[in-house]
Parts: structure tokens; sequence; C-alpha cells
């Protein structure tokens, strides 16, 4: 219709003149489009405050963060540094290249994943079930927002809420463990968040470890990683996924699991909290999971009756038992004695003071990160014949 | 002139928690942030200073170094277990100022200096950052605080995944696992091989026959031919039905190229040994080389056939249960999801002709579905049987709801499964019974009470 007004108008111009018009007009649409999504997504680090849970998953376009993005492209952001490296992904600290005054100073977290890496370790369900989750969740006080997820030729990009304060890993390491109020205060955002991604969404996130979560700038806890995250809602799921101390076990004997394998790492995370090593360890793996799948946990003589009530409860091998998958849910693990002091609302406000607060230069500072090694420079070609067989399960990224 | 970065920074995370928390008394919170930041700071320095920094990146190959590489070969196994085994023993009977777990560890060290908890950091009613700051920086040059007894490995974990496993109703409907034809005699010894593999020794009667029947005949011909290569991806999982192999590790990790790329022997597998279980798990870099030291004859299994087999009864079984409990009238009003949940917790047993699974007069503690097999019904008084229960059936769900008396005897007529859930168990997972009928329809629970499982029909 558009066009059929515009040749009445110019009767006189040739075709080529025309396309290139167009095409010019396109660009110009695009590029403008990128700028208006470079300036709100600056713009969104600056108003965030945690929706309510009900919010999160009701108001989807209340959000404004969260989607696929035909704009945005890799050339947009300035890689800084490396804030980490997975099995599958590398991620960096980013800022928006060109931006518009005020919103230099916006960093990001973009996390990486090569279309033949993902190809080749058989993560193809898995990515897309992390950007799903992500997209579906993106709000939530203590889960890292993805602010937007694209892709180009040969790698699929999520572009994150940056969290300087790095690793519950690199603290706990460092100070070898934790006492109890530190623990608990930790634990209890853990609560919070499976309390959400189970009761609301559905979610099994089988991949809690202290690597996995961070501390953002206030000194909150914020959770990435959702590789292998899952809508499972009633149904049991059966591929083997985490990470070898922290599995639970009906996935090391595949009878089927939901989302009770998070209470089980829970359990775990805990006790590495208090003691400063996970529960079941030996040099060889295949011990682990025997450790595991015989489920006797050993407790130091110093912990609290308290905790090993409620690691006990957790690292309990028969589901129907495990506190937080019986009746009740994560209310039951909330009502734990060793929770008593812990007051659950004005936790997830973000009222409560955590036990460290990073100290920090500015918001581009990377100094609670590791080095990582540089990229290694070569590449897998992401092949015709991969496209032709895997584009498909890429195109909604 | 502008002001430094560092104030600015300081000055809007206060106000960005002024915002947050209103404060009453303003000047009060100020001066308690200010506090609170400089303990943070200070506390932040003396954790840096507390450890060097970690060392070296977890990777996979490094994540489980040294050690006896493979479960059930006869190189060593690990000591530190066995210690702490011990140790816990001591400490079922000690008073709780006994020896502590880790000897010499930090916690001791906790322990033994109460007076310094909390030293820093006591915000908002949380207490310090662990005992790490109970200690201070160290002189460089001092000796490193006693590291962990058992060599636990310190660095970041990666995770693992194997592939994704859809079960048979959901794609390959038609799939059976292969079936590679033994004689008896070898059945018995590959039995016997895995029977104490952990993995193994859970399977039931059906799943172990699947399993032992997918176990496929590699003969190898000569000494010398490596099966696996430390570092390659592992497939398959194998035992020894005659012949021996080496076991070689080379601490790099990997297999390297020259006369001594394979390092040095640390064990060998004889008959009904078995090596590369891990490979059952998930796709992980062999942990070492093995190599044939005679003609030998092995048998493989493939991760994905073995994790199938589980995965296919696992699933088959719980939409049975679920098939089964939609029928009980009693559970009518239960969702999909509890339903499933019930499944979940079902527990299997199985009983020899003429148990008597329950008992007349006896106060009803569990439900039963028979799964297979015939059963039984006798009421006192009478000789012959007044009922019998077929697969599907389910009796003694009155258990569930109430402590009445067993109004009959369920007998097994022929050896019978049944899957069982006791009261506990159910009101553990679901709450009261009651509740859960009230739900719908509060009539119900009239017509509950009046269900008489002996005298209802199948
Ligand atoms: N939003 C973020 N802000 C800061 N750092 C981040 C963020 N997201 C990830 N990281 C860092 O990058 C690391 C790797 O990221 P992630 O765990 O998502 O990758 P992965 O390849 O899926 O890892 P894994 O091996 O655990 O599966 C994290 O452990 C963390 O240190
Ligand atoms: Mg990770």
């Amino acid at each position: 219709m558009a066009a059929a007004v515009h040749k009445l108008l110019h009767p006189h111009r040739s075709r080529d003149q025309e396309k290139e018009e167009e095409n010019e007009r396109q660009k110009s649409a695009t590029e403008h489009a990128r700028d208006e999504e470079k300036h709100t997504l600056a713009q969104w680090g600056e108003k965030k405050a945690p929706l309510e849970p009900g919010q999160i998953d009701k108001h989807p376009d209340q959000k404004m963060v969260g989607h696929s993005s035909s704009v945005l492209r890799k050339d947009d952001f300035e890689l800084i540094k490396t804030l980490g490296t997975g099995t599958f992904a590398r991620v960096w600290l980013v800022r928006v290249k060109n931006a518009t005054d005020g919103d230099e100073n916006q960093v990001f977290a973009l996390k990486i994943l090569r279309k033949t890496d993902v190809i080749r370790l058989k993560q193809v369900e898995h990515v897309r079930n992390e950007r799903n989750v992500l997209a579906a969740i993106a709000g939530h006080p203590f889960i890292t927002t993805m602010v937007a997820s694209f892709q180009d030729h040969d790698s699929l990009y999520m572009l994150l809420d940056y969290c300087p304060g790095g690793e519950v890993f690199s603290y706990l390491r460092r100070a070898r463990r934790f006492n109890e109020p530190t623990s608990q205060f930790y634990a209890a955002e853990i609560v919070l968040i499976l309390e959400f991604l189970h009761q609301r969404e559905g979610v099994a996130y089988r991949d809690l470890k202290p690597e996995n979560i961070l501390i953002d700038a206030e000194g909150h806890l914020k959770l990435v990683d959702f590789g292998f995250a899952k809508k499972v809602e009633n149904r049991e799921t059966y591929t083997l996924c985490g990470t070898p101390e922290y599995l639970a076990p009906e996935v090391i004997r595949n009878t089927g699991h939901g989302t009770a394998v998070d209470w089980w790492a829970f359990g775990i995370l805990v006790y590495e909290f208090l003691v400063g090593q996970p529960p079941f360890w030996d040099q060889n793996p295949m011990k682990i999971y025997e450790q595991i799948v015989e489920g006797r946990v050993r407790f130091p003589s110093a912990m609290s009756a308290e905790a090993r009530d409620l690691i006990s409860g957790l690292c309990t091998v028969d589901t129907s038992k495990r506190l937080g998958n019986i009746s009740g849910g994560a209310s039951t693990v909330k009502s734990h004695a060793w929770f008593k002091d812990i007051d659950w609302d004005a936790l997830y406000h973000r009222k409560v003071q955590g036990p460290i607060v990073p100290h920090l230069r500015g918001p581009a500072d990377t100094r609670n990160f590791d080095e990582y090694e540089p990229e290694s420079i070569h590449r897998e070609a992401y092949t015709k014949d991969m496209q032709e067989k895997y584009e498909d399960s890429f195109k909604d990224f | 002139m502008s002001l430094p970065p560092d104030y600015s920074n300081e000055i809007s995370s206060l106000s960005r928690e002024i915002l947050t928390h209103q404060p009453q008394d303003v000047l009060q919170f100020c001066a308690n942030f200010f506090l609170r930041r400089l303990e943070s700071q200070r506390a932040e320095f003396l954790l840096s200073h507390h450890h060097s920094s970690p060392k070296g990146r977890g990777m996979a190959e490094t994540t489980f170094p040294g050690g006896n590489p493979f479960g059930t070969s006869p190189s060593h196994t690990a000591t530190y277990m066995q210690r702490l085994d011990e140790e816990d023993e001591n400490d079922h009977v000690a008073s709780p100022t006994a020896a502590s777990f880790f000897p010499n560890s930090a916690m001791d060290r906790a322990q033994s200096h109460p007076a310094n908890e909390d030293t820093f950091g006591n915000f908002a009613g949380f207490g310090g950052f662990g005992d790490a700051f109970n200690t201070r920086p160290r002189p460089s040059g001092a000796p490193e605080p006693q590291p962990f007894p058992n060599n636990y490995n310190l660095n970041r974990r990666t995770s693992v995944s194997a592939e994704s496993l859809n079960p048979a109703s959901s794609d390959h409907s038609d799939w059976t696992p292969p079936d590679h034809p033994k004689s008896p005699e070898q059945q018995a010894r590959l039995r016997e091989a895995v029977a104490s593999n952990f993995l193994f020794s859970h399977l039931d009667d059906e799943q172990s026959a699947q399993v032992l029947g997918a176990l496929q005949e590699k003969p190898i011909p000569t000494k010398g031919i490596k099966v696996i290569q430390q570092g390659d991806v592992g497939d398959y999982f194998y035992v020894v039905e005659k012949g021996s192999f080496d076991i070689y590790v080379n601490q790099s990790g990997k297999l390297e190229a020259g006369p001594d790329g394979q390092g040095s022997r640390v064990g060998s597998v004889g008959p009904g040994g078995s090596f590369g279980e891990l490979a059952l798990m998930y796709n992980a870099p062999r942990a070492a080389t093995v190599v044939s030291a005679e003609a030998s004859n092995l048998w493989a299994l493939d991760r994905v056939t073995f994790r199938r087999i589980l995965m296919d009864s696992a699933f088959q079984r719980r939409r049975m249960y679920e098939g089964f409990l939609e029928e009980v009238p009693l559970l009518a009003s239960l969702t999909p999801y509890e339903r499933s949940k019930i499944a979940d917790a079902l527990e299997t047993k199985k009983f020899p002709p003429g148990t008597h699974i329950i008992k007349e007069g006896d106060v009803g503690e569990s439900f039963y579905i028979l799964e297979s097999g015939v059963a039984e019904v006798y009421k006192r008084g009478n000789e012959k049987p007044v009922h019998r229960y077929g697969k599907g059936d389910y009796f003694g769900e009155l258990a569930l709801l109430n402590d009445a008396p067993r109004a009959a005897s369920v007998v097994s007529t022929t050896e019978v499964k049944v899957a069982t859930l006791g009261k506990n168990g159910f009101q553990r997972l679901l709450g009261p019974v009651e509740g859960i009928m009230r739900r719908n329809d509060p009539s119900k629970l009239q017509d509950a009470d009046g269900v008489d499982p002996f005298t209802r029909s199948s």
C-alpha cells in the first residue's frame, strides 16, 4: 500500500533509484532501532527494582527485558575483560559502544556460546532451555537478569546484568568456611530462589554450587548459569547433568528426577558453606557417586544440631522424605529451626544487609574476578552442514 | 576541581541505601553505613591476605588428579575416607567436645578461640564472615595453615552432562535394548563381575537381564592393544572375561607420544575385573590408558544403551503406577502432579506364594497395588476365598484414612509383586488424606467411609 502511494507521487523515478532509497530507509531504521535499544538497555540498569513474585511471570511486557533482539549484535559492545569461563561458554564484561550521553558507564556481562561447541557438546536442547527459562524469570531479585539475547552466524549471546561482587565460591575458598550467620544469610536467599523457581515456574535449576552464585553490588546473591535449568512441571526428566559433588542420587541412578534434585544440592551447598568442602568426595568420581547413592553424610562434631538436622533432611536419598520435596515444599525448609532468625519478607525485598558488600571503584570494577587465559585462536568453523541440521533449533534465540 | 570517584561511589550507594530503608534517624543511619563500609573493606583486605589467590583453573582432566582411576581395579583405594569412618564412629559415643572431624583443621582453631568470633561485620544481626578473620594476616614466609587433610580439590568445578535422553513414548517408541547372546556360564560370570558395582547392584531382575544382554563381546587378539587411551572421550564400560590388562597413568592427564607416553603402570585388571565405568555416567576424558597384557576377551557396554535401559524401565514403571492410582476412587481428587509424586514414592515388594500380605484384625499401615501375580482374600469363618486380586487391583487403602483393623486377609497365590506406600509416606508427601478427599466434594468423605475394599468387584 505504502509503495503504491509512493509510485503515484513519484511516477518518473527509476526502479533502481527506488530500491536504493528503500534500502537506505531500512538501514537507518535498523540503526535507529539499535540506538533506541541500546539506550533502553542502559536505562534499564538504573531503574531496576525487585518485582514481586507474582509480577515476574504475569506482566512480561512490564519488564522490558528478556527479549530476543533482532537488532543487537556483538559489535555494539566493547569486550573489556573475561569474567569467567565454563564448559560451554565465556562470559565477558562489556560496555555499550557509541552510547548516547549518560549511558557510557553502563556495563553488562555478555555470555557467548559458539554454536559449534554447543553442538559438539550436545547442549543444543540445554541452551534453548537456558534462554527460555531466563527470559521467563527476568526480574527476580536474586537471579541475574537476562536483558536480551541475540545471535549471529556462528555464536549465541546472552546479555546479562553484571554482578561485580564475583563468585561466592571465591569468598568461600578464601575464607575456607563461612560461620553460621553468614551461611544462613546466603542459604536463605537461595531458598527464596528455589521456592520461586519450583513453585511458581515449575523449573528445576540442576546446577547449584558456589561457582554459580554471584554477589551483586549491594551484597545480595544472584544466581547465574541456567544452562541446565528446565521447565519440568510435573513430569520427571532423565538427562544426567550437574556438577559431580552436587549430583542427587536419583540423577546418578537414572530413575527420573525433578525439582527435588535442587534441595539435595542445597543440602550439599550448606554443608560446603559450613565445612569448606562438600560431604561426598573422593579423587575418583565413581567413588563420589557411590557415596552419594549410599547417602550417609558425616558431620564434623563442631557443627550445630540444627545445621545437621537441616542437611540430613535435605540430603535424604528417598525423595519422598526429602525436606523441600515433601508436603509444604519450600515452606518446610523456611520454617526449619536453622532459619529461625530469618525475616523472609524483609529478605526478599533486599532489606537485610548481607555479610559482605563488595568494595568497588565503579560499576566496571572487576577486582573480584580471577584472571583467565585468553581465548584460544583456534576456531572450529560452523559449517553449512551443521547450519542445515541445527539452525532451526537456534532460530528463536 | 571534581570530587574523587571513590567519594562519589560511596555517596551514591549511601543514597541508594537511604532510599531503600527510609531511615528515621538519618544521621545515625549514615554513621552506621560508613562504619559498615569500613568493616567490610577491612574484612576484604584481611580476606585477600589470608590465603594467596587460588592457583590454577579447574579443568576437566585435573579435577580428579591421580588416585585410582577405576573403582574395581586392584590398585590402591582412597585411604582418607576410611580414616573418617573411624572418626565418625568415635563421634557417636564421644562427648560434644571430643576430637573434631577434621584434625588440626581451622575448625578446631575456631572452637578454641571463641572470643574471636564475630570480630568483624556484625551487621543486621549477621555475624562475621567466617573464622578467616580470626586469624591475623601472616607475615610472609610463615608456614601455610594446615591444608585440607584429604586433598580436597579447591579449584572451580566444571559441570558435566550426558546426551539428552527422552523416554520411549516420546520418540523412539520401538526401542528395545540390543541383546547379544551369551552362554549360561558367561552370563553367570558377567553377573558376578558387575555385582559389586553400585551402578548395577541397584537394578531389578528385569533391568539386570537387559543390561547383561546388552553387553557386547570384544575379543582382544594379542598383547599390547590399547583398549582405552587416557584423555580420550569415553563411551564404553568394559568387563574382563579372560586375559589381563595393564593400567597406565601419565601425570600430564593424557597419553603422549613417545615410548613413555603412556606414563607409569599403576595396576592391572584380570578376569572378573572391569574398567571405564565413568563412561556409563557421562562423557569424561579417560583417566588412564589400558593395554592388553595377553590375548583376552572383553565385554563392552555403552552409556546411551545403559542409561536408556534404566530410563525406559523407570518411565514405564511410573506410568503404570500412575495408571493404577487413577483407578483408586479414594484418590480420585489427586492432581496429576500429586499422582506422579505418589508414583515416585511407591515401593516395590515381592512376596513368595502363600504369604499373608495383610492380616485380618491387624492395624492397617499401608496401601497396596498388585503389580503382578494373583492374591486371594480370606475372611475369618470362610474356608473359601471371598475374592481374587489380579494385576492393577489394589487393597488396604483405608489404612491411609484411619487406624481401623484390616477387614480381611490377603494371601498371595502365586509369587506377587506389589507397589506399596504407608500412611506416613502418603501424609508426608500430600498432607492428610481427609483433606485431599474433602477438596473437591465434601460428600466424598462420606462415600469413602462406605468403601469396603473386600466386597468391591475388580
Ligand atoms: N552476570 C554475570 N556477572 C558477572 N559474572 C558472571 C555473570 N555470569 C557469569 N559470570 C561468570 O562467568 C562464569 C561462567 O558462566 P556460566 O556458569 O554461565 O558458564 P557455563 O559455561 O555455563 O559454566 P558451567 O561450566 O558451570 O556450565 C560464572 O561462574 C561467573 O564467574
Ligand atoms: Mg557455571
